[in-house]
């Protein structure tokens, strides 16, 4: 026990050294006793899409705050709606991008999936510093994917489709690593990258309201909720493109039960070669837009919201 | 001593199922591994040799054998549960202004224990007050966190924030206490989470027996004086898994004062408790060895409390801060039943064999609860590592006091036949008394505790060190391969030879446990040699090729009784086994509560009994199968952790002592169902269930896009991840609803849990619940594969006198971490504005708005058109 107060001690004095190195930000490796550091995780050679070799460890992982998802770039439904949903995360955290937090994109299809087809996929989703996309050899990978509970046993060798589009979010300094779904508020995850499992000295707080404020709250209906988790980290409801069009007044510029078949079967469009899916695909850098497997009851709830909530308030700008 | 040594080794030798003894077994294993691995090369060593069992999950077998020292099965005594001791509140607050400093010693959570036990030893610091933000007066509350500076020279990056706030509570009146005047305290306690130490004493002139009552008086069988100093208590006790194991660090255990025993909070209905609790934890949020977090909320599961003390997830307090929480200890119907007391049934023990009455429906009397740490994204991580403790509820009902003596069964009567203990008449003599007298002692007016024990089942892992470990990567669930019972590997535990209850909670992340009783038989009994289903041989084989010489065993499967499912008393004692039921109990899920009453009566002296899992898991989705006690017992089944799961098998010893006394407790058979009634359901009406709002909650998987984390699909909408903004249901104070909850499919079993209010079982998987739910109030809802469990349940539940921010998840609790989990806020009749979203920081708790579903008020109309209401149960 004096030991080891000794030995905490000491420590406490080398954090104050580092503290007065590094200015204000706390700076150690995986703390001591915290298993998930270099001897947890395989410190196998990745390649970026700039064609640079990185050790997953000691070059992607040590001392950073990284957010980590695996994907593959002919993937219809899931990688997109992954990227998507991180790129409005990157956005919010776009200050300490590359700076203490980084982005990791992993392809599981390293054969298909060269560093050039990566930055291809890269530029697509306008990702900017901090976010790397990296191919690796198989079976390097797939030990990754399993030590980050990332892999579904049996099923995932055979079929990419289903792998897990969950991603792990990780501060290697504090040994913290927690696993969340790209269908969570772009807010949220970045609250959580960006402050509950890193703070940042200089962190802007969010408008929180006080305590004496409350709010008559407004209520989700169907349609809001589903736009808000399988749309929005691609479309606004406005005239602003993001990685799909701009919605405004999508429900009168499209015929009605197209845009219906749109919604529920992208991929079917496409494959019959529909003129205004192969439109739009070639208009957005060939992003697909996932198939979300909606049902014919939620794609009328998503038309009704879209309908009530993607007009313009003033005549003038139905016009635009 | 030396014959109870040599009782167990004759155990060792001729108990013929899991005589792993853990270490050997582990070393062929391990040796077969490595072979494997070799042979097959590395690169299938990136996908590992397929054991049947992923056991511990993803990660290597605990040692049982540390540096030459060896934990063997049945040789650590079981640690009986500790009592906080509650003190009146008006004594607890009557020196305010002379307190010891709450400070910690460095920024890694080593907690200087002397320091921390005398500032809990003293009074509150302050007056509790119904806002957190001002006192009761209306004066701004102003005390800092006492850990401020170090919270900033710690974690540089709070260095620009500009208050921190002690009391952790969200402000305003979203989060004040609810009818804080009406239910004033009346009692309090406090403690603080914090990493493992030695056990200072803090709680030794605390307990009710005070060490020198009944068994836990000095001849007694848990008597306790740790450190050896003639002073009788828990002083001196380490954190150890086994004695013959490592002691735990303070950053590989949290819990509650950071000590063992693991504590008990005794309470009486009616008398409002005010829990203090504070967070001692380490600053360093990475000094937490691979698992938890440093922040923490605490529910009291199943509590009939008001929302800003229920725990939610998102009201969770830093290190240094402390949260209020209070508990009215109220019966549900508070204010609608039995308003004017006039029901004799209805109260708490009085100190002096009579009944204080209390308002409320006494039919709602509940017993056997815990409170634990339900941290968003984190409640497996905290409580896996400590943060859980067990609530014992006392009532007329259930007193914890059982006759002493025949006079005391008829309430002592005067001489015209005038009870003048009328708290201690049992109702099996008089069905106007209201004490069931259940196996409990008889030397305190109430909670005795000599017969009546706490047991808290739930699987560890250890590192190479013996150091706690889990894995945080694997959120398919956490299973661990060492079987515990109230902390401590594979115990026995002393019995005497009369009835007890067990109060048995599955404490566990992930594992679901399906536990038999059996009494273990030298096979000369006659009774070995007569076939019938009561009798297992071990192995099994005829019962004529067995020779007299054979130094084998059989077990007969003994008759028990459960009493209350959930915590809650029952209307019928149910006899196991049974026929629904053969060899065991039910599968008891995380967070399940089964007490039963074990009659060790007319057993001699040196009978052994076990307590026998025979529910089988390969990984920590959900259990995978019932395993034949036979199997288990004998040696067909391997739980050596590469073909079998090792938490299969014997995990508690029982040993029996004599016993001098008179047993006057309470005989569960009276009760069972056709007989006599203990706690009779209160059924919700026909008129009632026509009117109810109904929803529906959809756990697991439901679409391709959404395979992945866990998540909820309430009333037909969308399977959404936890957003503790938003409210997907509203039902409103004073209603009945009826929730249908339903998924688990694919392998996957969810233990669902709703806060706040236990409902009754309509139909299990579209049927009439099985015996023991027929009678039963829950408050964890199994849907899975398996035959107890089943896809689905609808259950009706009452919601009353209090409001608020409420949660419903899954209790596998690394289902719960990611995401299985939603808001639903109880709100009063007419009311607009919904509870805003405590987002709480080092420097104070701001909120951010709320939302709702679209369904939230009324629920799925669609599943109200389809439902057919039961007709049998019903009045």
């Amino acid at each position: 026990m004096k030991a080891y107060r000794v030995a905490n001690y000491l420590r406490t004095l080398l954090l104050i050294c580092a503290m007065l190195m590094f200015g204000t930000t706390l700076v150690w490796a995986a703390p001591e006793g915290s298993p998930w550091g270099k001897d947890y995780f395989p410190n196998i050679e990745l390649v970026d899409q700039d064609g640079r070799k990185l050790h997953f460890y000691d070059d992607l992982v040590k001392d950073k705050v990284v957010v980590i998802d695996f994907i593959f770039t002919h993937c219809g439904d899931t990688c997109p709606a992954q990227t998507a949903s991180l790129t409005k995360v990157y956005k919010l955290l776009a200050n300490r991008m590359g700076k203490d937090i980084f982005f990791y994109s992993i392809s599981i299809d390293p054969k298909h999936d060269t560093p050039k087809v990566l930055k291809d996929y890269a530029e697509k989703f306008n990702t900017g510093a901090g976010w790397l996309f990296l191919t690796g050899k198989t079976d390097d990978v797939t030990l990754l994917r399993q030590k980050l509970g990332l892999y579904r046993t049996g099923v995932d060798a055979a079929k990419l489709n289903e792998h897990k589009t969950s991603f792990m979010i990780g501060n290697d300094a504090t040994g913290q690593w927690i696993k969340r779904s790209p269908f969570d508020k772009p807010q949220v995850l970045a609250g959580l990258v960006g402050r509950s499992i890193s703070r940042s000295p200089d962190d802007k707080k969010e408008n929180l309201a006080d305590y004496s404020e409350s709010t008559v709250i407004p209520k989700l209906s169907k349609g809001e909720d589903l736009f808000r988790s399988r749309c929005e980290s691609c479309h606004s409801l406005g005239t602003e493109d993001g990685i799909g069009p701009g919605l405004l007044n999508v429900t009168e510029r499209r015929d009605r039960a197209w845009l219906a078949r749109w919604i529920k079967t992208p991929d079917k469009l496409l494959a019959k070669k529909d003129p205004i899916a192969m439109a739009l695909f070639k208009q957005y850098k060939k992003v697909i837009m996932p198939n979300f497997r909606l049902r014919d009851a939620e794609v009328e709830a998503l038309l009704i919201y879209m309908e009530t909530n993607g007009k313009a308030t003033q005549p003038d700008d139905s016009n635009k | 001593m030396s014959t109870d040594n040599n009782a167990s080794d004759t155990v060792e030798t001729v108990t013929v199922n899991n005589k792993t003894s853990g270490f050997k077994v582990r070393a062929t294993s391990n040796l077969a591994m490595a072979i494997a691995a070799t042979l097959s090369g590395y690169l299938i060593s990136a996908t590992p040799v397929q054991a049947a069992v992923n056991i511990p999950t993803d990660s290597a077998p605990s040692p049982l054998c540390i540096a030459g020292s060896c934990a063997t099965e049945f040789t650590a005594k079981m640690l009986m549960f500790e009592e906080f001791g509650t003190k009146d509140i008006s004594s607890s607050t009557s020196s305010i202004s002379t307190h010891s400093s709450y400070t910690t010693t460095d920024c890694f959570g080593n907690v200087d224990g002397p320091a921390l036990d005398k500032f809990l030893s003293e009074d509150l610091t302050s007056i509790p007050s119904r806002k957190s933000d001002v006192d009761d007066s209306g004066k701004p509350t102003t005390e800092h966190n006492p850990w401020e500076a170090k919270v900033k020279s710690c974690l540089p990056a709070t260095v620009s924030l500009p208050s921190m706030p002690l009391d952790g509570r969200p402000g305003g009146e979203d989060f004040a206490h609810q009818r804080w005047s009406e239910f004033p305290t009346q009692v309090a306690f406090q403690s603080a989470q914090a990493g493992a130490r030695v056990n200072g004493g803090l709680r030794d002139k605390r307990q009710l027996h005070d060490y020198k009552k009944g068994e836990f008086g000095p001849n007694g069988l848990y008597y306790m004086d740790a450190n050896g100093d003639g002073i009788p208590g828990t002083e001196g006790i380490q954190i150890k898994i086994h004695p013959n194991l490592p002691t735990q660090k303070p950053q590989s255990v949290w819990t509650f004062d950071g000590t063992l025993p693991p504590k008990l909070l005794m309470a009486k209905y009616g008398e409002a408790i005010l829990f203090r609790h504070y967070n001692a934890l380490p600053l360093d949020p990475g000094s937490n060895g691979g698992f938890g977090k440093n922040t923490i909320t605490t529910h009291e599961h199943n509590g009939h409390n008001p929302a800003e003390s229920d725990g939610f997830a998102h009201a969770y307090i830093y290190p240094g801060q402390f949260y209020d929480y209070h508990w009215p200890m109220q019966l549900a119907g508070y204010d609608s039943i039995n308003t004017d007391k006039s029901d004799a049934r209805t109260g708490a023990p009085d100190g002096n064999g009579g009944i204080t009455r209390v308002r409320g429906d006494w039919h709602e009397t509940m017993s056997t609860h815990w409170f634990h740490d339900h941290m968003l994204d984190y409640t497996a991580q905290n409580v896996y590592k400590g943060n859980a403790a067990m609530m014992n509820y006392y009532s007329a009902i259930d007193r914890g006091r059982e006759p002493a003596d025949a006079q005391d069964v008829l309430g002592r009567p005067d001489l015209q036949g005038v009870p003048q203990k009328p708290g201690y008449g049992c109702h099996y003599n008089n069905p106007n008394n209201a004490n069931l007298c259940l196996p409990s002692g008889s030397n305190m007016d109430w909670g005795n505790r000599d017969y009546d024990v706490n047991l808290v089942v739930a699987d560890k892992a250890w590192d190479n060190t013996g150091q706690l470990k889990f894995n945080i990567f694997n959120t398919d669930g956490f299973l661990g391969d060492r079987a515990t019972v109230n902390w401590e590997y594979k115990p026995f535990l002393d019995v005497r030879a009369r009835r007890y209850r067990f109060r048995i909670l599955d404490g566990s992340v992930s594992r679901f446990f399906k536990l038999a009783l059996v009494r273990e038989r030298p096979l000369t009994d006659t009774i070995c040699k007569v076939a019938s289903s009561k009798i297992i041989l071990a192995p099994a084989r005829p019962v004529t090729t067995i020779t007299p010489a054979e130094p084998a065993k059989c077990y007969e499967k003994i008759t028990y009784h459960m009493i209350a499912n959930d915590g809650n008393i029952m209307q019928h004692a149910i006899p196991f086994p049974n026929a629904a039921s053969p060899d065991a109990l039910p599968e008891q899920s995380i967070a399940e509560r089964f007490d039963i009453v074990v009659d060790f009566g007319g057993m001699p002296a040196g009978t052994k009994l076990y307590m026998v899992n025979i529910l089988e898991h390969t990984t920590g989705a959900g259990p995978a199968r019932y395993l034949p006690l036979a199997d288990v017992l004998g040696t067909k089944y391997k739980n050596d952790g590469v073909s079998g799961d090792p938490v299969v098998g014997k995990i508690l010893e029982f040993r029996v002592q004599n016993y001098t006394g008179t047993d006057f407790s309470m005989n569960p058979a009276d009760y069972v169902e056709g007989k006599k009634q203990m706690i009779p359901l209160n059924r919700p009406t026909q008129t009632e269930l026509k009117a109810a709002t109904q929803r529906t909650f959809v756990f697991g998987k439901k679409a391709v896009a959404d395979t992945q984390p866990w998540t909820i699909a309430t009333d037909d909408g969308v399977a959404l991840n936890a957003d503790p903004h938003r409210i997907s249901a509203a039902p409103t104070t004073g209603a009945t609803e009826i929730w249908h909850i339903s998924g688990g499919t694919g392998g996957w079993s969810h233990p669902v849990h709703v806060h706040f209010e236990e409902g009754q079982i309509l139909y299990r998987g579209g049927k009439a619940p099985p015996i023991w739910e027929k009678y039963a109030r829950k408050d964890v809802y199994r849907i899975g594969a398996l035959a107890d469990t089943g896809g689905s349940v609808d259950v009706a539940i009452r919601f009353r006198e209090f409001a608020g921010t409420y949660v419903e998840h899954c209790h596998n609790t690394q289902h719960e971490d990611k995401a299985m989990l939603l808001r639903w806020d109880l709100q009063n009749p007419g009311q607009t504005q919904a509870i805003n979203t405590p987002m709480p920081d080092w420097d104070g708790v701001k909120y951010d708005p709320s939302t709702y579903l679209s369904t939230a008020k009324f629920g799925d109309l669609a599943a109200k058109k389809k439902f057919v209401l039961p007709a049998g149960l019903l009045p």
